[in-house]
């Protein structure tokens, strides 16, 4: 794999589309903080909707919480054999070849987490109408609910891909069990931020789609079919450097789910920290897509009891 | 806003863009050539001073604006004109199970409802305990409420509305769900609540229920205030209304056909009108007052010893009356009837005992020159009509007249009450 600051110039654009973003970004926060407010007030109310949304995904089954750790492991199996040994997609550059499964697996952690959100939140509202309609309830609650679940979620995958770091070999002859705690690194503190910025993001999306699908419910069924495209739209089962080499790379530059899952890579799987000019760009887009989001549902907000 | 007050609106108004299409919606918010809506003004002109610890009955049809003014005075939506304004909490029992999340255990919809209305964590665990014991779920309060009957959808309701100390407590014909014994504790609770110098608001289109309830009501007649006063002046004015709408229906046709019709045709019955003893066809009566029940029949082949019915029923289909021309102590024989002939069978009921409630006329019409009746034509749900008492004095299917005697021994000798009516 190349060196970040390469992946950084393919994917920079014109040195003043960063002021443009830092400009809309500071709009964003000011428009902001209505909400923030909001869902500080019903704090409370939040947890006990995430909570209760934890519950269910853990305690409904007989091994509760150890899915979330099975999850990972038996895609990571799949993709080993598929990828690998049957495909034999090499990831590119000097990563061990042992390593793609884990590339993919970082990529679709991450991405699981961000399209199960946006695709639930999307209907959201009419899911909860009984609640819209009939009491005074705040709806604001519903999108940033359903992020922070699937965040804790993926949080709880986190170590599992880390262990499989340490643990597999990266000699080509095939996987072999290592340990190698050297493998893990500082930049790993970055992480939490990582996953802020994915919160922003991703709860922007859920509250914009979920105010559309109020007015076109045909909106949570393109929702599927959109991430589908956007799933294969963004580097998790190939390497980037491989569409750049065949001239498509503008058409993937531009997604800011390909920088964020740049960034959880470097930091997880080559403990090098993240190329700050591309966080910096997807912190800009978070905040503006959250902005645009919360700005869309609050002006709809009055009238979704009467709406659903 | 006074301190007095617990209820206060002002030119309250809620209008609904009814559209075609809910796409039709977005089209008019980003493309010119709008609107594209019809105008639904459920609730207009709403005026409403309450008084703190007053009982407020608001009564009307399907469709009056009475859940609509509810959603408002509680804040479930916005009005599009003028402006309501409440003091104190407000709690609601809107709809069944409304505010319940489904797939959440009880004892969790509790909690939800508690933070939604804003009580702090600790005094959720306290109210818990005291809401799942008037609810008397027991092990069911663990259980998804999706899972619950109507009964206990209502029992957890009722509880978690009043348990919260409401100020103000907006009921929406949620009582009728239940069985007795709970309902006698839920007027308890009401009773205690009003004394407590609660606000209720109580909803429904039953004038017996609001009338044992509020002092004051107010009719909603089509989104707007009709009449609001005590509840007797308003019953009357409710009772008026419903006399000029039912008569209105009358000439909308009841779906004769969709009902049961058999027999072998040689007389057919065309048609059944109501009358009152003025000869005005009607579909509302009062108890007590005389219906005259008219069979307009046809003779189309030649038949021997046809014998005309007549049955009553409620609604809910309980046989309420039967009676023919030839089972009487002076019967009427037709011996022959022949082809062509056309006629009236009269039916005067005097005096009509039933009490509140819709009933449907069944009409028959037999061949009694065999051994057994054979059906020549029987028309089931002929024709409905609506007993509306304004008195409200007895409850059930039928009016006894009865008399009532109290006899009262003290100290101080012996007192004997009477009522003869």
């Amino acid at each position: 794999m190349s060196a970040p600051s390469d992946v950084a110039a393919s994917a920079s654009s014109p040195g003043w589309t960063i002021w443009v973003l830092l400009a809309a970004a500071v709009w964003a926060v000011v428009r902001l903080v209505p909400m923030v407010r909001i869902l500080w007030e019903h704090r409370r109310l939040l947890r006990s909707f995430v909570v209760r949304d934890l519950k269910v995904r853990y305690v409904g089954s007989s091994i509760g919480f150890f899915w979330s750790v099975i999850f990972p492991f038996i895609n990571l199996v799949v993709y080993m054999f598929v990828f690998r040994l049957i495909l034999g997609v090499r990831w590119g550059g000097d990563t061990p070849p042992s390593q793609a499964a884990l590339y993919m697996l970082v990529g679709i952690l991450v991405w699981t987490a961000f399209s199960e959100t946006v695709i639930r939140a999307t209907s959201t509202l009419v899911d909860n109408a009984n609640l819209i309609k009939k009491v005074v309830f705040p709806s604001e609650v519903l999108p940033p609910f359903l992020t922070l679940s699937s965040l804790v979620n993926m949080t709880i995958g986190v170590p599992v891909v880390l262990v499989f770091l340490v643990a597999l070999s990266t000699e080509i002859e095939g996987p072999k069990f290592v340990f190698d705690l050297g493998r893990l690194g500082l930049p790993l503190v970055a992480l939490p931020l990582l996953i802020a910025l994915q919160a922003v993001f991703t709860a922007g999306l859920g509250f914009f789609f979920a105010t559309l699908n109020v007015y076109l419910r045909d909106v949570s069924q393109i929702i599927g079919v959109g991430m589908t495209v956007w799933m294969f739209g963004t580097p998790i089962f190939y390497p980037f450097e491989l569409v750049q080499q065949k001239g498509y790379g503008w058409l993937i530059d531009p997604n800011p789910m390909f920088w964020l899952v740049e960034a959880y890579r470097n930091v997880m799987l080559k403990a090098e920290w993240p190329d700050w000019m591309m966080v910096l760009r997807f912190a800009l887009v978070s905040l503006i897509v959250l902005a645009i989001g919360t700005r869309l549902f609050q002006k709809n907000r009055q009238s979704f009891p009467d709406l659903l | 806003m006074s301190a007095s007050r617990a209820i206060y609106a002002r030119d309250l108004g809620k209008r609904y863009e009814v559209y075609r299409k809910p796409s039709h919606r977005l089209f008019d918010m980003v493309l010119p050539g709008g609107p594209r809506y019809r105008e639904f003004w459920a609730l207009r002109n709403v005026y409403l001073d309450i008084e703190r610890g007053t009982t407020v009955g608001i009564i009307g049809e399907n469709g009056a604006g009475k859940s609509t003014l509810l959603k408002l005075i509680s804040g479930i939506t916005a009005p599009t004109t003028g402006e309501v304004q409440v003091s104190g909490r407000v709690t609601s029992l809107i709809e069944l199970g409304a505010g319940f999340h489904p797939e959440f255990t009880g004892r969790e919809n509790i909690q939800l409802s508690c933070s939604l209305l804003g009580l702090p964590d600790g005094e959720i665990e306290e109210r818990t305990a005291s809401i799942i014991e008037f609810s008397e779920l027991g092990e069911f309060i663990e259980r998804p409420v999706k899972t619950y009957s109507s009964g206990m959808y209502v029992r957890l309701g009722f509880a978690v509305a009043t348990c919260v100390d409401p100020e103000i407590l907006l009921i929406d014909e949620a009582l009728s769900v239940g069985d007795e014994h709970f309902r006698g504790k839920c007027m308890t609770r009401l009773n205690q609540f009003q004394e407590r110098g609660g606000t209720t608001v109580f909803v429904s289109h039953d004038m017996g229920a609001v009338k044992s309830m509020c002092r004051h009501v107010i009719l909603l007649d089509q989104g707007e205030i009709a009449e609001q006063g005590t509840a007797e002046a308003v019953a009357d004015e409710y009772l008026k209304r419903a006399h000029a709408r039912g008569n209105e229906r009358m000439n909308v046709r009841d779906g004769i056909d969709e009902y049961p019709r058999w027999g072998s045709g040689e007389i057919t019955i065309d048609e059944v009108n109501l009358k009152n003893t003025a000869g005005e066809r009607k579909r509302v009566f009062g108890t007590g007052d005389e219906v005259v029940v008219e069979l307009e029949f046809q003779a189309h082949a030649d038949c021997r010893k046809p014998v005309f019915g007549l049955g009553v029923y409620r609604s809910d289909s309980t046989y309420v009356n039967g009676s023919n021309h030839e089972w009487r102590e002076e019967p009427i024989v037709l011996e022959q009837v022949s082809a062509g002939e056309t006629g009236v069978v009269r039916v005067r009921i005097a005096d009509v005992r039933l009490l509140h409630g819709q009933y449907y006329l069944t009409a028959f019409l037999y061949d009694h020159s065999k051994a057994s009746p054979t059906p020549i034509d029987h028309r089931e749900h002929v024709a409905t009509f609506e007993i509306v008492d304004a008195e409200r004095a007895q409850h059930g299917l039928v009016h006894m007249p009865s008399t009532w005697t109290v006899e009262r021994r003290t100290a101080g000798g012996e007192e004997v009450l009477e009522s003869n009516r």
